[in-house]
């Protein structure tokens, strides 16, 4: 924490409350305490007051959407154990918002005209350009490899599963790679997470795209699953996962369930805010952007 | 064993079948995927760098070093002699194995020995040495202008670029990191 960063976190916040205001969007604040928190595989929540502190307002404002309001955002502080490093807190501000009728490219230029908002809210250059490329195309160029036909001894020779082979290829040699502004698209289907999956091609993938920014993982945007019975398939199945893995399984939030099967057609994304203030500002870390909270090992 | 939680600067670990310290980690976790620690690490024997990315629950196995405070006593020309300060054993380690750090030495010093199964691999020289000149030209008094040096030959052989005041036979206080003349050291 530093004085200068909580006056730039404060800039941006404000910057950002007015493109939301600007745009239509209804500010809805939705509880900490939930009955159930995010249901991945790698996601752990803390447990607290016979609930859990929210991983993400995702699962409450599916609810909101369902009741009617179609364009909203929420600024939530999410807390996420075992996340601790230069570009993770276990307290952090996710911003999240959620547009009825929008397509994954109405998100991206959503995000381009944020992350605009926020450098100029403190003073710094904005992006000239977002390329736009998908996750297939990176480990092409970047690695030679088909990803559409890859199997595990492809990507990493003895790996556990495929997700993981991915994502150690993706750490080790992608991630490295992206500088500037990029939307990845087209991640695998396997981590589709709430977001649809395409199969009308032979490779299917989620309808998802991440935004990084100089090689910071910023925002993440699903175009929603709205079939409910899908959506149960995916929490039994990630419920399966993390119990393979010596986990607890969380609950399954049936209220969710119902919302999902009642809101309409929806892009939605999660971007998080000291991400965005510490990777506009030029910064190498978080934490001068923000007040300390419980602190990790290795923060 | 060791957890990738475990992972900070310094921790001394086994990859490879080679002993290697820490020197750089990062956690890493793609927002869908499994967490990683990212490193750099540097080989205890050679110095030869290393990047290695684990996967949170992968196990880390423990360098098999020990490290000891041992003063130098003398070198024969080919081994350069140690006793343990705690139970007084000594060790001879070749002359090709202390390498450039004999630049530093001097009969009395107290250093850490790092031991790899057994066998002294490296010596870990304090930050600063005092050395005495063995020849450098007479000092030229008065002469403070910044930046202008002359060569200085210590004792153990390592030549030092030092300010032009300075006398033969001086001590000087030495950085063994950077083989640097910080400043006079009066005796």
């Amino acid at each position: 924490m530093n004085a200068e960063g909580l006056r730039a976190r404060s800039r941006v916040l404000r910057a950002v409350r007015g493109w939301f205001d600007d745009h239509g969007y209804y500010e809805v604040p939705t509880p900490v305490l939930v009955p159930s928190p995010a249901l991945e595989e790698n996601l752990f929540a803390v447990e607290a007051g016979g609930g859990w502190l929210r991983t993400s307002p995702e699962f409450a404002l599916k609810k909101v959407l369902a009741a009617g309001l179609p364009r909203i955002y929420e600024i939530a502080p999410c807390l996420r154990a075992r996340e601790d490093g230069p570009w993770h807190a276990r307290e952090f501000l996710m911003l999240e918002w959620y547009r009825a009728g929008a397509e994954l490219d109405d998100l991206m230029d959503e995000v381009e005209q944020l992350v605009a908002v926020a450098c100029l809210a403190v003073a710094r250059p904005c992006p000239e350009r977002w390329r736009r490329v998908t996750v297939a195309e990176l480990f092409a160029e970047v690695l030679g490899i088909d990803l559409t036909t890859a199997g595990i001894d492809d990507l990493v020779p003895g790996e556990t599963s495929w997700d993981h082979a991915f994502f150690r290829r993706w750490v080790d040699d992608i991630e490295p790679t992206l500088t500037g502004a990029v939307f990845v698209s087209d991640w695998p289907a396997s981590q589709a997470a709430l977001a649809r999956v395409r199969t009308d091609r032979a490779w299917p993938t989620a309808c998802r795209f991440e935004a990084y920014l100089e090689g910071v993982e910023l925002a993440n945007a699903f175009l929603e699953l709205t079939d409910p019975v899908e959506q149960r398939r995916r929490f039994v199945a990630a419920g399966d996962a993390r119990r393979d893995a010596g986990e607890l399984p969380h609950p399954i939030d049936e209220a969710l369930i119902d919302a999902v099967g009642r809101m309409p057609r929806t892009a939605g994304i999660a971007l998080g805010l000291d991400r965005l203030v510490a990777a506009v500002s030029g910064a190498a870390s978080i934490h001068p952007y923000r007040v300390a909270a419980v602190a990790g090992p290795t923060s | 064993m060791y957890e990738t939680s475990d992972i900070r600067n310094g921790l001394k670990v086994e990859v490879d079948g080679k002993p290697w310290t820490i020197t750089y980690f990062q956690f890493v976790k793609p927002g869908k995927g499994c967490a990683f620690t990212r490193t750099k690490m540097k080989n205890l024997i050679n110095g030869s760098t290393l990047e290695r990315t684990f996967k949170t629950g992968e196990k880390l196995e423990p360098a098999q070093v020990e490290e000891f405070s041992m003063q130098y006593l003398y070198e024969d020309g080919e081994f350069f002699h140690f006793m343990n300060t705690e139970d007084y054993s000594q060790v001879a380690i070749p002359v090709e194995a202390v390498g450039d750090t004999k630049n530093f030495l001097v009969e009395q010093m107290e250093v850490q020995v790092l031991f790899y199964k057994g066998n002294p691999v490296n010596i870990d020289l304090p930050n600063f040495v005092e050395l005495q000149i063995a020849y450098c030209e007479p000092g030229v008094r008065g002469n403070t202008a910044q930046g202008a040096t002359k060569t200085a030959e210590m004792s153990t052989g390592l030549t030092v670029n030092v300010p032009l005041f300075i006398e033969n036979e001086e001590w000087l206080k030495i950085d063994t990191r950077t083989g640097e003349y910080v400043e006079r050291v009066r005796k």
